[in-house]
């Protein structure tokens, strides 16, 4: 079974937010849940909050608060 | 004092009477321009019975999700000042202890960035900053961390964990609030900053059934002291209150499992049958005191309203040590587990409290491995709408 | 970028704010007691004292006060001093002597010394329209022409217990004012109104119809746009809705105001912690110093005041004289609204014949 990287994973998240934007508002748990299943055992929990934290920290995406947390593109 | 730019008749009725007047501390700070706007715009407040505050938007500091609330005028062509005027909130230090020289640094901090207008505290627990720009989020933040404090919960995550005084000033603190505030705020700082759950999820540690951070009403989990053995008697200093406490009346009567009795000159107490509701040693503190066998009753769910109605906390653990050297990994593995299961079924913006109903308390203990106790309820249910499922027959 | 950017630090590590007395004397503390309103004295095992003495603020704070309480710690207490939950600030010292002039300095500044024992401590409180979207009233004006009239309670020790007064601008409680002995609410009383143009741009609206807790809120079209309808009759005025999509003002002018709520605790002592009932349902706001909420609060602590017994809480007493006795005593109308319609409202209707006539 291949290893799976953290870019891999970021990149997969970073995918999908973008193919969401404007349709549906996707919290962190969203995604990570969504990358699980998509990448199966290779992928945990963990892994996702490293990904996600890599995509935050670099700017990539951001959170936005409305009522809940989401994370989304950054505003042009 | 500050020549005003709005006249302001409403508010300056605020200025009068003799508690501390708001008015008078924004007055204080108004040799600011935003300052003079949020005057400004408050009055109109006043004027039309409706707040001129909007929410939401994408503001932060980089990397966190929480700590900076979006804040912005309606009225921004009339406020300019205020346009933005977010509020920022700063993890406090346990038990909210400080000196001189921290508090000045952190108006030092908040004068250079921000409307020098704050709360102390927040409703969490949190040091507030009310009011700045969106240009000095960052700023503020590599300001605060520069002097060792960093921002709190806000948002799906867990929310800054507060205490009571504890050990450091309360002779009824049966383990180390502090140190279990701070312990936990530091284990969990991933989750302090970045949002991963549902909804958000505080602390509260008390140190005794007392209950002076309100865990019970105001926190997911609530970690309140408690004792198991005898409550510790000094019938000297007994006999001393009997003089001006009518030990009958207001110790025995009021005692709600009525397991202390009083002959004149001995108190006895079943200690068995104590609930450790601590109304004995709150009206005689010279004489009694809690047990020496000390630890914290966990306790899961508690909320406000929003959105399916307020609850309190639950019992889940009776009786957990609380020993500092165990760096609380009872407790944490106890989190672990719950915000494992909350964080992946919970719906948005439903509290632990409500998911715990929505599953079923049975189910949810299950799930996260803790064996039902009769501790846990009130009484045992009274229907018999039983889920059975094959465990019957084992 | 300079500087390496710091982050996860957490908060400062609190034992560094500890007086020395404390330090020495932690988890060592015998007894405590109340020596005077405002003012007591911790004796530790070791025979230490540790005197502290309160004062109320009104939460919203310039940093001016702030430093200017920093000077007095200095000047009187070596620099230590710490706040309560309650938003009250405490001075710690060692030297008795100095306690009188500490108070004198303090209120000379304008707040006031008070807040233990059998009182009324400082109103927890939130944002109000100092600070907040969703407020349906303000809190600091509230809480302060409120506060004006209880100051002799803040003062003295008189009451029969400690009585906890709070105040919420809005259901969101973010003062969680719901198990207060008083709790004073805003409330909002009429369904939002859509602003329907701006929603699209704003909002998600599968979030949003998920938000009603009651399923009042309904995707539509309205004018060509995408937008939501709100069934009116099924509003509960929750303002959920309007926290996840702004664009579902719920907050009005005409029609918000303040609800009150009695009888609720958190501590464990006696009886269990229990929630606030409603007593009143609805004043309107009538700023700025919502005379009729002031003259509520007033009425219902005297009518307490002179009623419970000593020990007995707000809750404890209403719970030993019974309802009905408590709204004939109150001069408070009794109406629909105070009947539970919510989830698990049969909980609170009257099973048993057991009633004082």
């Amino acid at each position: 079974m291949a290893d799976v990287t953290i870019d891999q994973v970021a990149d997969a998240m970073f995918e999908l937010v973008s193919s969401m934007k404007g349709k549906r508002d996707l919290k962190p748990m969203d995604v990570s849940k969504q990358m699980m299943e998509k990448f199966g055992d290779d992928v945990d929990k963990k892994m996702c909050k490293k990904a996600l934290r890599q995509l935050i920290d670099s700017g990539r995406l951001t959170y936005k608060y409305a009522g809940g947390s989401y994370v989304t593109l950054p505003e042009a | 004092m500050t020549e005003m730019k709005y006249k302001t008749p409403l508010l300056d009725e605020l200025e009068k009477g003799p508690w501390p007047s708001f008015v008078k501390e924004m007055k204080k700070e108004a040799h600011r321009p935003m300052v003079q706007d949020a005057i400004g715009q408050l009055e109109r407040s006043y004027e039309e019975h409706i707040s001129h505050w909007k929410h939401g938007g994408l503001v932060g500091v980089m990397g966190y999700g929480g700590g900076v609330i979006g804040r912005y005028s309606d009225l921004p062509e009339e406020f300019p000042e205020v346009a933005a005027f977010h509020t920022h909130r700063v993890n406090q230090p346990s038990a909210w202890f400080y000196t001189s020289e921290a508090l000045r640094t952190l108006c030092d901090i908040w004068e250079r960035h921000g409307s020098g207008l704050t709360n102390m505290h927040g409703s969490t627990g949190d040091i507030v900053f009310l009011g700045s720009t969106t240009e000095e989020i960052e700023p503020l933040f590599a300001d605060l961390t520069k002097h060792g404090f960093d921002l709190g919960g806000s948002g799906s995550n867990m929310r800054t964990p507060s205490c009571c005084v504890g050990p450091a000033r309360c002779e009824w603190a049966c383990y180390d609030t502090l140190d279990a505030c701070y312990n936990i705020t530091q284990e969990f700082q991933d989750e302090l900053h970045r949002p991963f759950f549902p909804y958000k999820y505080k602390f509260k540690f008390a140190g005794c059934p007392n209950d002076c951070v309100a865990s019970i009403a105001r926190s997911d989990c609530s970690v309140m002291g408690t004792w198991k053995d005898e409550i510790q008697v000094n019938q000297a200093a007994v006999l001393d209150y009997a003089k001006t406490v009518d030990i009958d009346a207001e110790i025995c009567d009021l005692c709600p499992t009525r397991c202390v009795e009083w002959d004149g000159k001995t108190l006895e107490i079943d200690n068995s049958n104590c609930v450790k509701c601590m109304h004995c040693i709150n009206v005689m503190p010279k004489a009694l005191k809690p047990g020496k066998e000390r630890g914290a009753t966990i306790l899961i769910g508690g909320k406000a309203p929003i959105i399916g109605g307020a609850l309190l906390c639950s019992v889940f653990v009776p009786f957990l040590e609380m020993d500092k050297d165990s760096d609380y990994e009872d407790l944490k593995e106890l989190t672990e587990a719950i915000w494992d299961l909350w964080g992946e079924h919970g719906k948005l913006r439903e509290r632990v409290g409500e998911f715990i109903q929505r599953v079923g308390m049975s189910n949810f203990l299950e799930e996260i491995g803790l064996d039902p106790v009769p501790e846990m309820v009130m009484a045992p249910r009274s229907n018999p709408y039983i889920f059975f499922d094959d465990e019957i027959f084992e | 970028m300079a500087e390496e950017r710091i982050t996860d630090i957490g908060p400062p590590n609190y034992e560094q704010f500890l007086p020395p007395v404390i330090k020495k004397n932690y988890g060592k503390w015998d007894h405590h007691e109340i020596l005077k309103p405002g003012v007591m004295v911790h004796v530790a095992e070791s025979g230490d004292k540790l005197f502290t003495v309160r004062c109320g603020t009104p939460r919203l704070l310039a940093i001016t006060s702030i430093r200017k309480f920093a000077d007095i710690a200095d000047k009187y207490c070596d620099g230590h001093l710490r706040w309560t939950s309650r938003n009250n600030v405490e001075f710690l010292l060692t030297d008795e002597s100095k306690i009188e002039a500490l108070i004198a300095e303090v209120e000379e500044y304008g707040f006031p010394i008070g807040g233990m024992g059998n009182c009324i401590s400082n109103i927890v409180h939130t944002q109000g329209w100092v600070h907040c979207h969703s407020a349906a009233s303000d809190a600091s004006g509230t809480v302060k022409a409120v506060m004006d009239e209880l100051m002799p309670h803040f003062q003295n020790m008189e009451l029969p217990a400690k009585l906890r007064v709070a105040y919420a601008c809005c259901l969101n409680m973010c003062g969680a004012v719901h198990c207060s002995d008083i709790a004073i609410l805003g409330v909002h009383t009429r369904a939002p109104v859509i602003e329907h143009d701006d929603l699209p741009k704003m909002c998600e609206i599968p979030t949003l119809v998920a938000s009603c807790p009651t399923g009042a809120i309904r995707p539509a079209t309205v004018d060509g746009v995408q937008s939501v309808e709100i069934v009116d009759e099924q509003c509960m005025f929750c303002g959920n809705c309007y926290t996840v999509c702004p664009a579902v003002k719920i907050n009005n002018a005409q029609t918000d105001g303040i609800s009150i709520w009695v009888g609720g605790k958190v501590s464990n002592a006696r009886v269990a912690p229990k929630f606030s009932k409603l007593a009143i349902p609805f004043i309107p706001n009538n700023p700025p110093r919502w005379p009729e909420v002031v003259d509520a609060v007033v009425k219902i602590i005297n009518v307490y005041a002179e009623n419970a017994r000593k020990h007995e809480r707000m809750g404890e007493w209403i719970d030993r004289i019974g309802w009905p006795k408590f709204f004939e005593l109150t001069d408070i109308e009794f109406t629909k609204y105070h009947i539970d319609d919510f989830k698990h409202a049969g909980e609170t209707y009257m099973r048993t014949a057991q009633l004082r006539h």
